[in-house]
């Protein structure tokens, strides 16, 4: 089954709140997560993305314990997630996809109830008045929106003061104001210091909220790095402006990085890789030419998604310790 | 583990089943099957027998025993069965949707929630059995004359032994539809066992025996001879250990929290 012995050291630092290293799970002859390792720093809101039955559940699954890898080990602050599963659930907390609670059992009582488990829980009250939940506290369950429904989940992985929050697909049903506000919470979650590890299909998701985001395709960590970069590296970034004088392509082709320039009217749009913004106005600047109506768009992660994930075979990462 | 730690621990667990049993308790009181059929139907028939016994007095099939004598116990294991055929109605839903699952990433084991859930249900049981024998011997003139020790030992043997089924449902039923189909069944089957309908003494042949020695018949008789003042025989008491002890096996043994 599981666990060789503890032979590696911790080589990340004191810093890493959780660390996994050649991680394993098969569901009968199906191999969910494979060979998975990365580490995961105190404080950040760590994104974990890949397209359905990728992997990403059950990985966030291992670290909570509820499942046991067949192979490779896990640390979460130095500790087991099987074999230390009680002193983990102290301070992990988990916001599980698709799970509800008993139908007449009502907000306020299910944040107390949650409290009552943990050591030193935060105060319900104060949860429920920092999520806007505070004047549905007598409602029971069944009666929630699913947006209700999706914060009260998150009050109850927040309740108990965790030093880690897991978070599955946190904002899958809520409309687009109800995800706005769960993201401050998330932002504010940074900001107590709590580390958050997101599982999400939403790359908009990722990119507002993720320090690092690791891609998880066919069970295998494709990559492992800021959303700015992996955007970058698979997209291609657009320029567009009105240069203050007439600008030869010769001088825009020599900018580097730059792959197709467009004109139509006054604008100028640059289309290409890399720092293309900055590139480009150095190179203007020096050739005396200011810019107005600048507008940068950056390749995004949903651009680097649907690339990476389209090829067929899953590349392995380089170096996937940062 | 020193001992200091020792006493935070021990006063977090007890505030753990403390906030555990209030909840289950409201959850109880607004979702009353157990209520209901543990204790409200007793009552009910407790009301039907005793007016029949009033109605109708004498020995019931030559046992020496008036209805209302006969059927206290039966009223007893009908509450037990009542509220062990409530326990997988919520448990298996529970399991269902996933609380058991999200309530097992905490600290606390969803086994303490099972256990909060057993008390109150041990409560409802004790409640019905203050009903049945002090309405039916206050109000409806039954001679009780209870051997406490043998009667303590049924009472618990009987709630372990049918308490024990219902977690058997809970253990092999996945889902809340299916709990329902099989706990409907077994409900009605235990019942006619039990004697509701007709009593074992009023039967006879292989049918009589099987009553007797059913999982409710057998505890219906250990109760019965107990609240009577006499020991109960011992193939009954048997019988009724037997059952307790293939029950709680199998529900450990196939059950599952997610």
């Amino acid at each position: 089954m599981c666990c060789p012995p503890e032979s590696l050291p911790n080589q990340v630092g004191e810093r890493a709140a959780v660390t996994i290293t050649n991680l394993v799970k098969r569901y009968g002859g199906l191999v969910a997560v494979d060979d998975v390792s990365f580490s995961i720093q105190q404080g950040e809101i760590f994104g974990i993305i890949g397209p359905n039955g990728a992997g990403k559940t059950t990985t966030v699954e291992c670290i909570s314990g509820l499942r046991v890898p067949d192979s490779g080990s896990i640390s979460v602050y130095g500790l087991s997630p099987q074999r230390d599963r009680d002193k983990i659930r102290e301070f992990v907390g988990v916001q599980l996809q698709e799970s509800s609670l008993p139908p007449r059992l009502r907000v306020g009582e299910a944040l107390e109830l949650f409290a009552s488990f943990y050591p030193t829980p935060l105060d319900p009250q104060q949860v429920l008045e920092s999520l806007g939940i505070k004047q549905i506290e007598r409602v029971a369950f069944k009666n929630l929106s699913g947006g209700q429904k999706q914060r009260l989940s998150i009050a109850l992985a927040l309740v108990g003061n965790p030093k880690i929050a897991i978070l599955d697909e946190l904002t899958t049903g809520l409309d687009p104001e109800a995800r706005r506000d769960t993201w401050a919470l998330i932002e504010r979650m940074r900001e107590r210091g709590v580390t958050v590890i997101l599982v999400t299909h939403f790359m908009d998701e990722a990119e507002t909220l993720c320090d690092r985001v690791a891609l998880i395709n066919h069970g295998v960590l494709s990559v492992l790095d800021t959303p700015e970069a992996i955007a970058a590296q698979a997209g291609v970034n657009r320029v567009r402006f009105v240069p203050s004088h007439p600008v030869d392509d010769e001088t825009l082709d020599a900018v580097r990085g730059v792959q197709v320039i467009e004109r139509k009217g006054r604008y100028v749009t640059v289309t290409g890789t890399g720092d293309l913004a900055a590139s480009l106005m150095s190179a203007l600047t020096a050739e005396g030419i200011t810019v107005s109506e600048l507008e940068a768009r950056s390749g995004n992660l949903d651009d680097a998604f649907i690339k990476l994930t389209k090829d067929s075979t899953p590349r392995v990462p380089e170096e996937v310790q940062v | 583990m020193t001992s200091a730690r020792r006493q935070v621990l021990g006063r977090r667990s007890r505030a753990q089943i403390a906030a555990l049993l209030k909840v289950q308790t409201k959850l109880s009181l607004r979702e009353p099957y157990g209520l209901g059929v543990g204790v409200g139907l007793p009552i009910v028939l407790l009301v039907v027998f005793g007016f029949i016994s009033k109605a109708v007095p004498g020995n019931v099939g030559d046992t020496g025993l008036n209805v209302i004598d006969l059927y206290i116990p039966v009223i007893m294991v009908i509450s037990f069965i009542g509220i062990a055929i409530s326990i997988p109605s919520t448990l298996v839903r529970d399991r269902e949707i996933g609380w058991l699952r999200r309530v097992s990433t905490t600290p606390v084991h969803p086994s303490q929630l099972l256990g909060a859930q057993l008390v109150i249900n041990f409560v409802f049981a004790v409640v019905a059995i203050v009903i049945a024998m002090v309405g039916g011997s206050v109000i409806f003139g039954a001679p009780l004359s209870v051997d406490i020790p043998f009667f303590i030992l049924s009472v618990a043997l009987g709630i372990a032994e049918i308490f024990s089924l219902g977690l058997v449902v809970v253990a092999l039923v996945r889902t809340q539809s299916a709990a329902g189909i099989v706990g409907g069944v077994l409900f009605f089957g235990l019942l006619f066992l039990s004697g509701l309908w007709v009593q074992p003494d009023q039967v006879t042949g292989p049918l009589q025996y099987i009553m007797l020695y059913s999982p409710s018949g057998s505890v219906v008789r250990a109760l019965l001879y107990s609240v009577f003042g006499e020991t109960p025989p011992v193939p009954i008491l048997i019988a009724v250990i037997g059952y307790t002890t293939v029950f709680a096996f199998v529900a450990v043994r196939y059950f599952r929290w997610e």
